[in-house]
Parts: structure tokens; sequence; C-alpha cells
């Protein structure tokens, strides 16, 4: 039932060691799924435009509204944008950002956690407090605030998304690093002189980055989700610029009145992006063997 | 009729990798009222082989071959007949007590699920079967000890109770897979002494699985020997464990330390000590884990630090390291004071240092190679040297320590538990330190691999002359290679001095309690030590 | 006695973090361009007027002193006054608060009633068919924006099978919101779905570590049956974690909330925040942004004392 293979007992010899590392991410079908969905995302929103390209900043009014047809592949919107080069425009904004403000998360959290977690003793204490803090204070909520006092500009989204997401990283990162530090190969350092300096760089830091890369995964998922909410609240890019949440909230009336193809798509890019990203992120954490998310 | 017949069993496991064969045509029987102990070091199959009489085996094991218990056929049976079995025919005993219960459920009312599983009886009267199986295995207070939940007991307890589960409904057939290999040596003996008489009171067949010979010589009537899945040799205890005959079980014999009862001491020398603690007391917040201990280790010296577990033997050691900072007393090291000694100062101290743990998986970092593993202290201390002469080194003391040059750009993953032990051993020693601390260096190996890595630590000793405090809850272990013993109880020292003069002419009841304890692999000469272990009384039921 | 030491040291560290959020507040009060008094004056008020208001106001103390200010209108329950709704802040939350509660709690309570079954059998049936599913519908639940999900099952529900309205409970009494049932179906099931995926997704997780463990093992030798053993041990254990998680899922729900109550107009707090956000109307933001994170503060100290409860095991003094 438990499917816990007993080979040895506990202390012998593991009379064999588990697969590579690639082999084993290649078997969680879901997750290999993901990597192609994003790579061909990727290609989509960032080539697409070299070989369809239009007009994405000026109105043509005689275009308007119109359903998805053999010159207008997913239709046009209420001026005249065509929307499937919309689509590639806008997912431009949201995987950068996403990915950006993913990867900026999970670096600050990882230095607030590795130091937490090292120092222990009253340093972690405050240093965790704030991160309860920060993590009790509902996220969308903070970015509303903060988007309504600045209007922020593309960097300015990047920055804002890194600074509310980089707490969950932290406190994964905090408990790794917690684990490491008690780790007999460290202790061993230590014991024979090793500096605390020569335990982060040479063991903690090398051992923890499968939960980093893992959090990371995460975090983009939940970055690009956070964008998404932020733009349809009308709070994020302007137009004439915009992205997949932006064109959900452009098109909200219009699909109360039957035109779907104004939603649907940008809405599918989002749910197939952030689920492919998910899914790396699981078959990552299995394949590493990490505890992290659920 | 045998109450255990097992005829031609394999046992293959389907991994990630292929397939396993853990067992391969093995045979044995059981009889009831008989004790078999079947023997092995880790690897053996021998722990499969229990599983498989239980129908226990993992979803990804595939059995071949019969297993009939009490008349039924095991092997193949569907789930329904064999939860009929297990817990009423035949019953199990584990090794991990710790984990062996639900941490959420009130012990009473865990045996009183086992009672109810075959018996139809109302909840009252099931837990008040379950207060009597608790009497009976000997805890105290069985009344009130019923609604504790398992981590309100200790180590010793647990095991009661998973021994209560197991005899509550009168098994013909108790598997005890390492029953008493997670507990100490005093509670070991106890826990035999129980399972030797419930056994004896109701004519139940006992299949034992340990990797002690001890423990075999304790209590089995029968053993069988295996290596990689095979039986090797089978006889009664006195045959097979007094004259062997098969070559893997003589160097399994050879190999356990065994407790001698007469010898003496080597005379100590008098140079200033290496290490010294003095009245050294420390707490882990309410709980005292030393109070007052003062030792020292002289040079060219091993000092056994024995105890039981929450001796605080393993927390010693760490002060010595520097590891813990003691609450009240002083550590000297090298004559020099380890509490006030700061940067560079202590780090040049701790460098005559060598280190070796216990878990031979958690000593090594599994993402650098063996070579860059033992550089690491060259690393750290002498900066300036160039890699040709740190490669050199590295190479020097891989040999001192027996272990092939080709390993040494290998990872720790593909070493065994002694092999990377001694990688460990060769970091310790690449600066030539003064003093080696090695706790409980070989308690996670299998036997035959604790000798050789125990005889390189001597060799070694006499040769570069380091002073070594060696951490063990092994008597033998410690009167081998100790010069002299330092017994701990709960923190305090119980008594210190020459090894056979302390262990062989104790002054305090606990140390004799301890030694008695102790299991010999001679079972007429541990049948005369139980005699007189039960002569000096037991401690209180623990 | 031991009980008594960790609820008190859980309490200074929830009063902790509460100081901390309410100095996080103040200070984004205080980062707003031209402060509070260009948001009641008008972008046409002069510089003169500015100054005299925040004299008046005693905007112009040092901040360290306006902070204690701050905090000894809190203990009053004084959240200040709204600017484009001329009413006191605490009241319009006293008003909506309770409604979005409603609608949270039903959308926890319908969440965890599915998710933890499906979790548990999902981890029976690991790697079967169904389980990858059921895997993949969590993914999908899980990476959709709430509000998204929320416009499909108006567009399917309401419009084109007209089982429901497309527009929650409108009413100002909890009594009104509770009169029309039918209205409060999607809104809930909405809230409920990513809860659904989350959940169902660490049950799961929990159930087959706990699976895997060696009281599993002895139950079995003892002649239980498999899904005695599942029932009677394994679901218990493996609640645990999930109830810890509880805590931390309260902004999450809080932030779903929000946007629910917007797409489905539910007159909540959620909405509240939405106009205010839309008019800059500061003090109910950060109003709302307090009561919300305090609410989260107490869910999460709830759910840990629930949690050692149920769990008798000492628990170790975490940081």
């Amino acid at each position: 039932m438990s499917g816990r293979v007993e080979t040895a007992g506990r202390w012998g010899l593991v009379a064999q060691f588990p697969a590579p590392l690639g082999a084993r991410f290649a078997r969680n079908k879901l997750a290999v799924a993901g990597v192609s969905v994003v790579g061909l995302f990727l290609l989509f929103c960032f080539i697409g435009p070299l070989l369809y390209s239009t007009d994405q900043t000026h109105t043509d009014l005689t275009q308007v509204n119109l359903p998805p047809s053999g010159s207008h592949w997913l239709g046009t919107d209420a001026v005249g944008h065509d929307q499937l080069g919309r689509l590639m425009y806008g997912g431009q904004v949201s995987l950068l950002v996403g990915l950006t403000a993913g990867v900026l998360a999970t670096v600050i959290g990882t230095l607030w956690g590795a130091v937490a977690g090292y120092a222990g003793g009253w340093v972690d204490a405050v240093m965790m407090r704030v991160v309860d803090a920060g993590i009790a204070i509902p996220a969308l909520f903070i970015l509303l605030v903060v988007s309504a006092i600045t209007s922020p500009g593309t960097l300015g989204l990047i920055v804002i998304l890194g600074l509310v997401s980089w707490l969950v990283p932290s406190r994964l990162v905090r408990a790794e690093t917690l684990t490491l530090k008690n780790r007999d190969y460290v202790l061993t350092l230590r014991a024979t002189g090793g500096t605390h300096g020569r335990a982060i760089r040479r063991h903690i830091l090398p051992n923890s980055v499968s939960t980093i890369v893992v959090a990371a995964t995460f975090q983009i998922a939940d970055a690009i989700l956070l964008v998404a909410y932020v733009s349809y609240l009308g709070l994020g890019v302007q137009p004439p610029k915009t992205d997949w949440g932006g064109m959900l909230s452009a098109g909200l009336t219009a699909a109360y009145s039957g035109r779907w193809w104004l939603i649907v798509p940008p809405g599918l890019a989002i749910i197939l992006v952030v689920c492919a990203f998910n899914a790396i992120g699981d078959g990552l954490r299995d394949a590493f063997d990490v505890k992290g998310r659920g | 009729m045998n109450i255990l017949e097992i005829a031609d069993l394999g046992v293959t496991f389907s991994t990630d990798t292929g397939d396993v064969p853990a067992v391969r045509e093995v045979s044995l029987h059981v009889r009831p009222g008989e004790t078999l102990a079947l023997v092995g070091e880790s690897g053996s199959g021998k722990s499969t082989v229990a599983l498989a009489t239980m129908g226990l085996l993992p979803g990804n094991a595939r059995a071949s071959g019969r297993v009939t218990v009490d008349g039924t056929d095991v092997v193949g049976a569907p789930e329904a007949a064999l939860a009929r079995l297990r817990g009423r025919t035949a019953s199990m005993v584990f090794q991990e007590p710790a984990a062996a219960l639900d941490p959420l459920t009130r012990v009473g009312s865990q045996i009183a699920e086992v009672v109810r599983n075959h018996r139809k009886v109302s909840r009252s009267e099931a837990a008040r079967a379950a207060v009597d199986l608790l009497r009976r295995v000997g805890i105290p207070e069985p009344e009130r000890r019923a609604s504790a939940f398992p981590f309100q007991l200790s180590g010793g307890q647990r095991q009661r109770v998973v021994i209560a589960m197991a005899i509550a409904n009168s098994p013909a057939l108790l598997v005890a897979d390492e029953p008493t290999t997670a507990l100490d040596v005093t509670v070991q003996a106890e826990i035999l002494d129980l399972l030797r008489r419930l056994a004896a009171d109701s004519g139940t067949g006992v299949l034992l699985v340990t990797h002690n010979m001890g423990v075999v010589a304790d209590f089995a009537d029968r053993v069988a020997v295996m290596l990689r899945g095979e039986i090797v040799e089978t006889g009664s205890v006195e045959d097979v464990l007094l004259r062997p005959r098969h070559e893997y079980t003589r160097s399994l014999l050879s190999a356990v330390p065994r407790l001698r009862l007469s010898g003496t001491d080597a005379p100590a020398t008098q140079e200033p000590p290496v290490v010294r603690l003095s009245d050294v007391s420390v707490r882990f917040g309410r709980v005292r884990a030393l109070d007052g201990v003062s030792f020292d280790v002289r040079p060219g010296d091993t000092v056994g630090l024995v105890g039981e577990s929450g001796s605080g033997k393993s927390t010693a050691a760490r002060v010595a390291l520097g590891l813990v900072a003691p609450a009240a007393g002083s550590v000297s090291l090298f004559g020099t004071d380890l509490g006030r000694a700061r940067g560079r100062a202590r780090r040049a101290l701790l460098s005559g240092v060598g280190v070796v743990l216990q878990d031979p998986v958690a000593s090594l970092d599994a993402r650098m190679s063996v070579a860059e593993c033992v550089a690491e202290p060259l690393r750290v201390h002498r900066r300036g040297m160039a890699s040709a002469e740190r490669r050199a080194r590295v190479a020097e003391v891989l040999e001192l320590v027996r272990l092939p040059k080709e390993l040494a750009n290998r990872g720790p993953r593909e070493l065994s538990g002694g092999q990377r032990q001694r990688v460990s051993l060769a970091r310790a020693l690449v600066l030539r330190p003064r003093l080696l601390v090695a706790d409980e260096p070989t308690s996670a190996l299998d036997v035959s691999v604790q000798r050789t890595v125990l005889e390189v630590i001597a060799e070694l000793q006499r040769e570069l002359g380091f002073a070594c405090l060696l951490v063990s809850h092994d008597l033998a272990v410690v009167q081998e290679f100790a010069r002299r013993v330092v017994v701990l109880r709960d923190g305090r020292i119980e008594e210190q001095g020459p090894t056979m003069a302390t262990l062989l002419h104790p002054e305090t009841e606990y140390t004799r309690r301890l030694i008695a304890a102790v299991p010999v692999p001679d079972p007429v000469l541990q049948r005369q030590r139980r005699e007189n272990r039960a002569a000096l009384g037991t401690g209180a039921g623990a | 006695m031991d009980t008594l030491l960790y609820l008190g040291r859980r309490l200074l560290q929830a009063l902790a973090v509460i100081v901390i959020v309410t100095i996080v507040v103040f200070c984004l009060l205080h980062a707003l361009p031209g402060g509070p008094a260009r948001g009641i004056l008008g972008p046409q008020a002069t510089a003169q007027q500015i100054a005299a208001f925040n004299h008046e106001q005693g905007l112009d103390r040092p901040l360290p002193v306006q902070y204690v200010y701050y905090l000894r209108e809190l203990a009053q329950g004084d959240l200040g006054t709204s600017y484009t709704l001329n009413e006191a802040v605490s009241r319009l939350i006293e008003q909506r608060l309770p409604k979005t509660l409603v609608l949270t709690l039903l959308s926890a309570l319908a969440g965890l009633l599915l998710a933890v079954p499906l979790g548990m059998w999902q981890a029976v049936r690991r790697n079967r068919p169904a389980d990858y599913v059921i895997t993949t519908l969590s993914f999908v639940a899980y990476s959709t924006p709430v509000y998204f999900l929320g416009l499909i099952l108006v567009l399917v529900f309401t419009q084109t099978l007209r089982w429901f309205p497309s527009q929650a409970p409108q009413g100002d009494t909890l009594a009104q919101v509770f009169a029309d049932p039918a209205a409060l179906v999607l809104p809930v099931v909405t809230g409920a779905a990513s809860m659904v995926a989350v959940f169902s997704r660490y049950m799961r997780a929990a159930t087959l570590e706990n699976l895997s463990e060696d009281y599993v093992r002895t139950a079995r030798a003892g002649g239980a049956g498999q899904y005695a053993v599942l029932f009677r041990h394994v679901f218990r254990n493996s609640l645990t974690p999930v109830v810890a998680m509880l805590g931390y899922y309260v902004p999450v729900l809080f932030g779903g909330a929000l946007v629910v109550e917007q797409l489905f107009n539910y007159p909540g707090m959620g909405l509240l925040f939405w106009s205010a956000a839309q008019s800059s109307d500061y003090p109910v933001l950060l109003g709302c942004v307090l009561v919300i994170s305090v609410a989260t503060v107490v869910g999460t100290l709830l759910a840990d004392v629930v949690q050692r409860v149920v769990d008798p095991r000492v628990k170790e003094g975490r940081v």
C-alpha cells in the first residue's frame, strides 16, 4: 500500500540510487506538457508579432467589434484592435512581468529567509514576525492601494509585485536553512573551525538550490496571476499597452452582450500559462524530492 | 504441525531502476513454542521475510513460493483472509516504537481496536481487556496509562504497548522484527524477558528477526543466517553460535564486539590533558542535559563516553567541540579555555580537532566529491596550499583509512555506509589533529563493517598518536577500544575510571545493571548472565 | 501549564504582528501624494489651505508622535472618515463586514467539505486515471483568475441556462442576504473553487504521507482492513497540517471576496474597498486593510489553537 521499497535496512548501502533528475522529471507527463506550453507561448508572444504584425496603438474605427473571421482570426475589439495580435502583445507584458516579478520575489525571499534561518534567535523571531505581518495583509488589497497612489509603469509593477510576493519563498528558504544548518557536515565544519560564511556559501546555499528553484517556479505562476488581477481591476499597465488581464477587463461588458472572443482567448491564455508553471513546479518538486507547497 | 512453514519463498521488488530480488528460495519452519532467530545484516532480506509472513509486503513486491501460517496460505491470499489472520493467528512487533503507534489515539483504544477486530465484544469489554493486557506486559498503573497518548510514554513503554497489541488475541505465531534495536540496552533486556515469558506462557512460536548476535543467544532456540536473500546456515542456537560452519557465519560472529569478562588495564599517561571539561552544566530550555560533568582526555588515550539515551553523552562531546556553550563550568582545549577563545585564535585551536559523527548519509555533503569533502579542512586552515599538494595530502590520507584511490572522484552517494564513515575519518585526520571526537561512529553500520572502521581508527591512533573521545552506547565497543570510560546517567557522571576496572568491578548499582544487561553471543554464557541479572533485580518498568 | 505558556507566546507573537501591520498602514497613510489634505480639499487647494488643514489635523507634528495619536485613535475604534461617503470608516466597515464574512465562511465551508474527502480519495487512488483527472482539474481551478471563473459561470448559468441570477443578494441586513439563497450560489461556488483546488492538494499530500507511516503498518498487522485504517487513523493525522494551512489562507479568501463581490455586485467589504479604490478614498482603503489584516492574524491564531487542541503532542516553540 505504501510503495516504499524496503531493499536495504535503515542504514545499509542503497542498492541502487534513484534515476537521474532529468529522467525523474520527464516521467511527470503533466510537467513535461507544462514545459511545452510555456515554450509555445513564449514563441507565440515574442516571435509571433514578427510573423503576424498588427497595429496595436492606433484605433481603426472601421474594424470595430468584428467576430472572428478570415482577416481577423480572433475578431476585433471596441476600438478596432485585432484581437489575435493583441493577445500576443498583451502576452509579452503578462509573461515579462510575471517572470521578472516571480524571480525578484524569490531572490528577496531567499535572502531574507536564509539570513533569518541561519541567524536564529531573536533576529529570526523579528524577521519572521515581519513576514507574518506581510502575509496577514492581503496582497491584492495592498497592490490596489499602492497602485492607486502611484500609477506604475511596467518596471514599477514588477517591483511592487516582487515586494508583495517575497513572503512565501522566505518561509520556505528559512525552513530549508534551519534543516541544513543542523546537518552533520555543517556541524563538522564548524566544530573544526570553519567560518559561518563558508558554511553558507559552500553548503547551505548549494543544497538549497532545489527548494529555491521550485519556489521560483511557483512564484512565477502566482505573479502572472496577480498581474492579471491587478490589470483586471484597472490598475496595471495603461492603454494602449495592455496585458491579458487588461484585455479581460476591457472585454467585460462586451462579453455580456455575446462578444465572447474578447474574453475567452485571454482568459484561456492565463489559465494555460499559470497551469503550466504550476505543473512544472510540481514536477520539479517531485523530481528534487523537496517539501514545499502542496 | 509447524506453526510457520516457508517453502521456497522468493520476493522481488520492482523499483525505478529495475527488479531487485530481495529474497531467494528461502525455506524455514517454526514449531509451536519454539523461537527461531533470523539473523543477517542490512540487505539480507530478513525483514522482507518477516513482512511476507504477515502478507504485509509493500505494493511493488511480488512474492512466489509458499508461506503457511497455522495451515493458512499467505502468498496470494485475498486481503480479507489476511486481515482475519493478522492480529489473531499471527501478530507482528516492529522496530521503531516511536512511530509504531497512532499519535492521536490513546494507547488503550489502540489495543482495544485489535481486540474488536477479531472478537465481537462491546467497547467497554474491549477497554477492560486492554487494561488487562497492559498489566500483562508490565506497564504500571494500567488503568491510568490506558488513556495516555503515545508521546507521553517512553520508548520501552511504547514497545510494551505494541507487544500488548500483538498478544491481544493469543496468536499462535509472533513475528518480531528487530523489536529491541531502537531501545536502550537495559530496556532491551527487559523487553526480551517479557517476550520470552509471554511466549513460554502461551506456547507461541516466535520468528525473531535481528542482527544482534547477543539477542539471538539470549532468546532463540534455533537460528537461520541470511546473506543477500538466501539462508546460508540453520541449526540450534548452540551449534550455530558456538560451532559455526558457514564462512559468513564465522566472519559475522568474529566481527561482533564481545563484552570481555576479564582483563587488565594499560597504565595511563600523566601528560597534560588534550581536552578537559570542568564541572560543566548545560541546559536546553528547562531540560538539564549535563550537570556538573568533569573529565579529561589525555594525549594518545581513548576515553569512552557511555550512557543510555538521554544520558548527555552526545551533549558532552559537543561541549568539547565548542558547538554547545556550557551554562556553567569550563572547557579547555589543548590547554586553552575554549569559552574565551574567539576569531582566528579559536579557529586555530579547533583545527587541531577531527570529528566523525554517527550518520553516514548526513556526514558528507552529497554535492561534493570524496576528494573535495576530505580536502575541506585544508581549504579552511591551509589557504596557501597549492592544489597539487592538497591532492597529494588527500590521496595520502585516503590510503591511511584503507580506501582505494579511485574513490576520490566519486560522489558520496555511490559509497556504502562503511566507506562513507571512512571518508569522514579521512577528513577528520587530514590535518593530523591531536584529538579525534567520534560520536557513535559505527552505530549506524552493519556489524562486519563496524569492526573494520573501528580497527582503522585504533590502528591510526597507534600510528599518529592522537587522543580520542569515543561516544558510544555499546559497552563492548568501548571496552575494546577505550582505555578509560566515563559512565553518564541523566546528565551526571555515574562513575569513571580505567575501562576494565570500572566495567568489570563497577561501584554503582546502575553500572552493574548496565553491564548485566548487555547480551553476549554465547548462549550458554548468556543463560548464566540472565540468571545473574534476574538476581540483581530490574529497574522500574521502563 | 504548557498549553498556557504556548498560548501566551502565540498571543504575544500575534500582537507583535498587529503592531507591525499598523506601522505599515500608517506609513502608507503618509505616503499619499499631498497627504490627506489634498484628498479632502481637492486638487485646487492652495498651499496655505493645505498648511492650515495640516496644522488643524495635527499633520505637521513629527511622525512618531502622529503614530502614537494614530494608535490612540485605533484603540478608540476611530478609523477616520471616508472622503467620499462622509461617514465614519468604522461604521461603514461595521455595516459591510458581516456580509463579507458570511460569503467567505460559506465559500470556505463549501470548499473544505468538498476538498477533504476529495483529497483523501485521490491519495487512495494515487496515480490512477481518476487521480490524474482531478489533479489536472485542480491545477486548472487553481490557475484560473477568480473573476474569469465567475464570468464563465455567469455566462453559462445566468445568461444561457438562466438558473441563477447574475447578482448576489443586495440587501443591507443579513436576513435579506439569506432570503435569496439562489443568488448566493454562484458567488459561493466561485469563491470556493480555488479553495477546493488548493486544499484537496494539501489533503492528498498529507494523506499520502500518513499512509506510509509506521502506525498504518501496525494497525494493519492487528487485522484492520484498509478502509478502517484510513478512517480511524489516517484521516485525523492528515487533517492536522491542513488545519494549519487554513490560518494562512484567510488573506487569500478575503482577496477572493474582493473580486467576487465586485463581479456579483455584492454589498460587502470587498465592494466597499473596490469603490474606494476607484475614488482614491484612502481612509476607507486603509481602514479595510487594517481590519482584514487583524482578522487574518486572529484567524491564524485560532487555527493554531485548534491544531493544538486536536493534536495533543507538545509543540516545540516554533518561531
